[in-house]
Parts: structure tokens; C-alpha cells; sequence
């Protein structure tokens, strides 16, 4: 008896471990587990400047997912790669009033090819400048997330073809997902303060002239969490910080101590049309009697995105007249350029200020409608780059190449040098005095610090620097006052607050937000389900009446053994 | 999901127990209180299983992803207490073997039903996440049903007194068995690696298997005499 017990045992394992292996190929393999996923997702700009409205209006999202192939995408949450985007494809989505979109970015954007980053930059300010009610946002790529991409994809693109047999089968065996953001509808910010920050180095003597360097110190992109703006004006923002360093010292000895006020200032809000700049000059020019910006201004320079390749623009809004200290500052720019560093292609570029137009192009703009001499230094042509406005305007890897924009150490650190040289002719009076054009100022001890310039730009691009994230006691802003003051006098703070009635800029929160997938599954499957149970159900209740027939059996086999005993 | 899919899941856990109540005829013999019975019993054995573990086996503190060997089996061996339990419910009912063993098995695997299975499903078939998690849990109470109804009838001829001698060493297998499948299944998932519908499966297997044996013990021992 016992003999036969282990042995029906015994088949039974031998059985179970093939069969089971099939089973399991059969079901486990197209029904991969994938628990609910949870990421963060950052949403797209939503601002209003100067009365009119930008990017997406909404924040709210709970809805399924498709890929942009279904054929039916309203109240859809619409997923893209950025390989396959186009702005044809986010018109459609827009078009068919989709629930959201869904934009998937790479976590390493230099390993994307270098036209679809062209492209997509291109793209950033369409996507903001076309007002929408479909709240966008923008995901960083990892496993898990194209997991669910391509399992949204298949799904889709399998929709509205084959018979009603597949269509079961693929609801059974296919996943659908439900994308849902946790925060809130996003609302204005109010009372929301733009933080600018001013320092100065005073000369020797007294009414001198005053030379004014400026750089703003936000980044932009599509998404505020996203901008790094490493280039735009993370770079500025580093040269400006390394001029002062390297004037402090100047100044700091009675022999090199120069007959000019040197004035450093770090604009906020520079991406909202220079609202940081804005305000400080009206403070100085219109409220207070003394100020180093109403008397004697010699020349204000402004620098823009100035971290990579071999030109130099020195964007003007009216040619400087000869004689003028502008005049002086273009002369020895070109002349530094072409004996100190031939490779470099320094050329003016002029542009007249358009009142009409919504914002303005350079910052220098600003200083220019109040009637005083500027201009901004730049490696771009032309303002409407879009690396000025991009999120893949990032710190890349050194060593590594990249598609995009990014900023190059060693020409970030020749353009410094350039504009210290400059500056210091032009201080020192040089060229007048007889120097040559070859002749260096900033070497050996006095030399720029590449390794300085490196820490900056890396501490810098670490975190997202978009004006809406920076409010007055964020890290960055403290650490920038910090570094002024270790160089710089009378470090000031100037703040910004949009009017209350009728406000110039307007923020919007819930830009970063956690984004949950759950999966789903449609509603014909429930009712595949039900039946399934009830077959199975009906199939119980057949054996469990016919286990009669089993008993009997198995007495039928006992019972002639138990005889022989 | 949808409550939909709750009435899946709780159809797929709670009718079997249902159609077996009522096709094996213990409906006729006014059974339920006796079943509720067990079902009591089946909460007082659990009460003083969970105290034991509380006092005897404190939680332990080892690596993840590290098997506890030894421990999960000492923790097995605590459910011998259920084949206590089951003891002392068929011994207080009079009445044929079947019928015995029916009402304990019957009575305890719906105690355990309700009050292992009730909640979760109730909270996660809900849930908007789909998950082939809960269909599983209904099909391994259907497995449990028919895990109790053995182990019940392993129980019963252990505790003969004619129990023949050629019949001691297979049941006294079987119910060790009966104890230790949720160990040896735990352990099959670990060392094999088991995804959860392969573990379904062996598991449904090793049920059937020892019910089956234990069915083929039972039919002989019964007509023998």
C-alpha cells in the first residue's frame, strides 16, 4: 500500500516540474509583473508676463496612457519618446483635446543625435508660446518607465485592427496603464520675490567714471526643473564671478588701485524679460539721489552665454561713437582678440531696440532705453538662439561628446581671459600709454583659474536655476552673496515683487509633482474574468457531484488487494 | 480595479466552499453550528499559535534576502497545533467518519477564509491597481479547502485505535506532510526561484497529490473492515 502511495507521489513530482516549466513559459511570460511605478515628472512653464499667458494651464492628471499612434486620444494621457517627437505629432494630441502629455526624456541627453536636440530646441518656445489647457509634462527616462512606454505602445497601435478574438486575447494578455499626478490644480504665486544682487570695488580718487558689469543668473527651459541653463547663463554668471575675483586684487594695492568704480551686479528674472535689471535701475535712477549709475557711467557690458565656441558678438543697439569709452572697449576687444588669441573671430553686431516687440532681446536693452551706454558680450549672433531658452542647455561630462549645447572649459576660460584683458586696458589706459597689443596682464599669479571656473559652472548647473525656484533664501542666491562678499563691497540684495493689481510676471506652482502608473485593465476583460470564474465554478460543481465516481474507483482498485492480505 | 473585480475575486474564493457545503450533504445534517464551531475552535488554536511565536520566536533581525533555515521550520512546527485543533473538534462531535471530518475541515477552512482573506480583498481588488495577485489568492483558497479536508482525514485515522500497522508510516508521512507544505512550498519558491503562478501550480499539485493519497488511505481503510 505504502509502496503504492510513493509511488503515485513519486510520478506526480516527476510530472509536475516539466509541466510546470511549460505553464509557467505559457503564463507568466506574457503577463510580466510590474508593480504600480511612481516617478517624478516636471511640468511645463506656466507663467504670465506682461499680461499674457504661457504654457500649460493645468496641472491635474488622471487619465489612461496612449502612445501617439492610437487612434483615439481624447481624454488620453499621451505618452512620446523625444526620439519620436515631433510638433506635429504634441498638434495632434493638442488637437484631440488629450487628457495630457506625457513628453519621455533621456537621463543622459549626449547620447540623444545631434538633430533631434536641435530640433527639439527649436521646438521649446513654440511649445510655450502656444497657450494650452492640456497640462504637459516631462519625464526622465528609466527602466520601469519605457517598460510601460512600450507596453502603452503596443496596446495602442494594436487598436481599431483584427478580429474580436485577438482584440480579447490582447485584453487579457496586455496591460493598460492609469497615469495619475498627486498635487493639486497649480495656482499663482503669490507675492513670489526676484532676488538681483549688486557689488561694487571702488576706485581711487574722486567722480570717477563708473564701468557696470551685468549678468543674469536664472536659467529657462520648457520645464523650470528641468533648465540647468549651464551655457545661458551659467557661464556669464561664472565670468562675471572670476572678473571680480581678479579685480579685487587689482584693487586691493595702492599701485594698481584704478581711476574707475567697477560695479558688479547678478540680475534675477533675466529669462522674464530682464524684470531683475528693471528694477534696479528704476531704484537707482528714480528714487535715490546719489547712485553710481547716475553719474558717469562709462559703459555697462553685459554677458550672455559666452561658454563655448571660437566667436565673439559684442551686440550693440546703436554703434559706439569715437572717442567714446564704448569706442575704447571695442578697439581693445579687437585688438586683444587678434594678437592674443587669432583663433578667435571677434566681430559688433548691431540691433536696434524694437519697442513693439514683447520682450526684449538683449539685456543691454535695458540699460539702453534709460539712455545709458551698453552692450552684451556674447559667443551667439543672434538673440533668438534657442540654446538661450533650453532645457539642454546642461553641464555635459567632460570628455564626453555631445549633441547639444554645452559649455567648453577651455574656451570658457580664454573668453574670460579676453574681457579681463580688455577691461584692464581699458582701465589702466594701455593702448594710450604705448602697449603693445600682445601684452598680458593676467598671468602667473594673476592668472584666470580654469579650476575656479570649473567649480563654478559645476556648482551651478548642479541645480535647476529657474526663476521660479529661486526664491530669497534658496541656496543659490545665499551662495552667490557669499562669493560676492568675499571679493566685492557693499554686497546688496534688490528684490522684485510683481505689482499686486496688475502684475508684470506671475508664477505658477506644482511644477515638480510625483507621477503614479498603476495598471489597469478595461472593463471587457472584468466581464472575460466573470466568465472564465463561471466556467471554472461550473466545472467544480460537476466534480465535486461526481466525486461518487472517484471513490468508487478507487475502492474498486483497493479492494481486491485488501482481499489478498 | 472596480468593485467588479471584487465580485470576481470573492465569487472565485467563497463559492467552491459553497457548492461543496451543500453537494457533500453536510446541508442535511444541520451542520452549520457545528461547523461554526470549528471555526471558533480554528481562532482560539490561531490565538495561542500567534502568543507561542510572540514569546518563543522573537522577529529575526537577520540580512535580507537571507533564508531563516532553521527558524521558519521551528515556526512550522508550530502548526502542529493545528492537528490539535482538529482533534478536539472531531472528538466532540459523534458521528461517522465523513461527517467528521467534513464538519472540522469545512468549519476551519472558512474560519480561515474570512479571516485571512476577506480584507485583502476587499482593499486591493478595489484598488485602482490591477493585480493577478488577488485572482491567485482566490485560487489558493480553493487549494486550502482542499488542503483542510485532508489534512482533516489524515488526522481522523491517526487517531484510530484500529489503525492497522501497515497504515502507521504513510499517514504518519501524510501528516507530517500536511504540516510542513507551507514550509517546503516557501522553500520550492526560494531555492527554485518560483514565479507566483508557478508557485500556484506546485502548490495546487502537492495538494492534489497528498489528497489523493490520503483519499486512497482513507477508501481502504474504511472498507477493509
Amino acid at each position: 500500500m505504502f509502496e503504492e502511495a510513493s509511488e503515485v507521489l513519486e510520478n506526480m513530482l516527476k510530472w509536475s516540474f516539466p509541466l510546470s516549466l511549460v505553464l509557467f513559459l505559457v503564463l507568466v511570460c506574457p503577463l510580466r509583473a510590474e508593480a504600480a511605478h511612481e516617478f517624478s515628472v516636471y511640468r511645463m512653464q506656466q507663467y504670465d508676463l506682461q499680461g499674457q499667458t504661457y504654457g500649460s494651464r493645468n496641472a491635474i492628471l488622471n487619465t489612461e496612457a496612449r502612445s501617439v499612434e492610437a487612434e483615439v486620444l481624447s481624454r488620453r494621457c499621451v505618452m512620446m519618446r523625444l526620439a519620436d517627437f515631433s510638433f506635429e505629432k504634441y498638434q495632434k494630441a493638442l488637437r484631440q483635446s488629450a487628457g495630457a502629455v506625457v513628453i519621455i526624456l533621456p537621463q543622459n541627453m549626449s547620447t540623444m543625435p545631434q538633430d533631434i536636440v536641435q530640433q527639439f530646441m527649436e521646438l521649446e518656445p513654440e511649445l510655450l508660446a502656444t497657450e494650452t489647457i492640456v497640462p504637459v509634462y516631462f519625464a526622465l527616462e528609466d527602466e520601469e518607465l519605457l517598460s510601460i512606454y512600450t507596453q502603452t505602445q503596443i496596446s495602442s497601435s494594436s487598436q481599431g485592427s483584427s478580429s474580436a478574438a485577438e482584440v480579447l486575447l490582447h485584453t487579457a494578455t496586455a496591460n493598460g496603464f492609469q497615469m495619475v499626478t498627486s498635487g493639486a490644480q497649480s495656482k499663482a504665486v503669490s507675492d513670489w520675490a526676484i532676488t538681483s544682487l549688486e557689488g561694487r570695488l571702488t576706485g581711487a580718487g574722486e567722480d570717477l567714471p563708473t564701468i557696470v558689469l551685468v549678468a543674469h543668473y536664472d536659467s529657462f527651459g520648457v520645464a523650470p526643473w528641468l533648465s540647468y541653463g549651464a551655457d545661458s547663463n551659467g557661464s556669464g554668471v561664472a565670468v562675471l564671478l572670476e572678473l571680480a575675483r581678479l579685480f579685487s586684487r587689482l584693487y586691493s594695492y595702492k599701485r594698481t588701485h584704478a581711476g574707475y568704480n567697477l560695479l558688479f551686479f547678478l540680475s534675477g528674472g533675466g529669462k522674464f524679460n530682464y524684470q531683475g535689471t528693471k528694477r534696479w535701475l528704476e531704484d537707482n535712477l528714480d528714487h535715490t539721489d546719489s547712485s553710481l549709475l547716475q553719474d558717469n557711467v562709462a559703459f555697462v557690458l553685459c554677458l550672455d552665454t559666452l561658454g563655448n565656441s571660437d566667436n565673439l558678438h559684442l551686440h550693440v543697439s546703436k554703434p559706439p561713437k569715437e572717442g567714446s569709452p564704448q569706442h575704447t572697449l571695442l578697439k581693445e576687444l579687437e585688438t586683444v582678440a587678434a594678437h592674443q588669441h587669432p583663433e578667435l573671430k571677434f566681430s559688433m553686431v548691431h540691433k536696434k531696440i524694437n519697442l513693439a516687440d514683447d520682450t526684449l532681446a538683449w539685456e543691454h536693452e535695458r540699460f539702453g532705453i534709460r539712455r545709458l551706454p551698453a552692450f552684451t558680450l556674447s559667443r551667439l549672433e543672434s538673440h533668438r538662439s534657442p540654446e538661450r531658452h533650453s532645457i539642454m542647455d546642461m553641464r555635459s561630462v567632460s570628455g564626453e561628446a555631445t549633441a547639444g549645447p554645452h559649455v567648453d572649459l577651455t574656451k570658457l576660460t580664454r573668453n574670460t581671459k579676453v574681457i579681463a584683458e580688455t577691461l584692464a586696458r581699458v582701465i589702466y589706459n594701455l593702448t594710450e600709454k604705448g602697449a603693445t597689443g600682445d601684452l598680458e596682464i593676467f598671468t602667473e599669479q594673476m592668472q584666470v583659474q580654469e579650476d575656479q571656473l570649473v567649480s563654478l559652472v559645476d556648482w551651478l548647473t548642479a541645480q535647476p536655476r529657474a526663476a521660479q525656484l529661486l526664491d530669497k533664501d534658496s541656496s543659490i542666491v545665499n551662495t552667490l552673496e557669499y562669493y560676492m562678499n568675499r571679493y566685492l563691497k557693499d554686497v546688496k540684495r534688490h528684490l522684485v515683487r510683481a505689482d499686486k493689481r496688475d502684475p508684470e510676471f506671475v508664477f505658477y506652482d506644482q511644477l515638480k509633482q510625483t507621477m503614479n502608473a498603476y495598471r489597469v485593465k478595461p472593463a471587457i476583460f472584468d466581464l472575460l474574468l466573470a466568465g472564465c470564474i463561471a466556467a471554472y465554478l461550473g466545472v467544480l460543481y460537476l466534480a465535486v457531484l461526481n466525486f461518487g465516481f472517484l471513490y468508487g474507483f478507487l475502492r474498486r482498485v483497493t479492494a481486491p488487494r485488501v482481499k489478498q492480505h | 480595479m472596480t468593485l467588479f473585480h471584487f465580485g470576481n475575486c470573492f465569487s472565485l474564493a467563497y463559492f467552491p466552499y459553497f457548492i461543496t457545503y451543500k453537494c457533500s450533504g453536510l446541508s442535511e445534517y444541520n451542520a452549520f453550528w457545528r461547523c461554526v464551531q470549528a471555526g471558533a475552535t480554528y481562532l482560539f488554536v490561531q490565538l495561542c499559535k500567534m502568543m507561542f511565536l510572540a514569546t518563543f520566536f522573537p522577529t529575526w533581525e537577520g540580512g535580507a534576502g537571507v533564508y531563516d533555515f532553521v527558524g521558519e521550520f521551528m515556526k512550522a512546527t508550530v502548526d502542529m497545533a493545528d492537528l490539535l485543533g482538529l482533534h478536539l473538534v472531531m472528538s466532540k462531535n459523534a458521528g461517522k467518519g465523513e461527517y467528521k471530518i467534513m464538519v472540522a475541515a469545512m468549519g476551519w477552512a472558512t474560519a480561515e477564509l474570512i479571516m485571512s482573506r476577506c480584507i485583502p480583498l476587499w482593499v486591493g481588488a478595489r484598488g485602482i491597481e490591477f493585480d493577478w495577485k488577488y485572482i491567485q489568492m482566490s485560487f489558493d483558497s480553493n487549494i486550502s479547502l482542499v488542503h483542510y479536508i485532508a489534512m482533516a482525514a489524515v488526522v481522523w485515522m491517526f487517531t484510530r485505535y484500529d489503525l492497522p500497522k501497515s497504515f502507521r508510516l504513510p499517514v504518519t508521512v501524510l501528516l507530517g506532510l500536511c504540516v510542513y507544505k507551507g514550509f517546503l512550498m516557501e522553500l520550492f519558491v526560494h531555492v527554485f526561484l518560483l514565479g507566483s503562478w508557478t508557485a500556484l501550480l506546485v502548490k495546487a499539485l502537492l495538494t492534489g497529490a497528498i489528497s489523493l493519497c490520503s483519499l486512497f488511505l482513507f477508501v481502504t481503510l474504511v472498507h477493509s473492515n
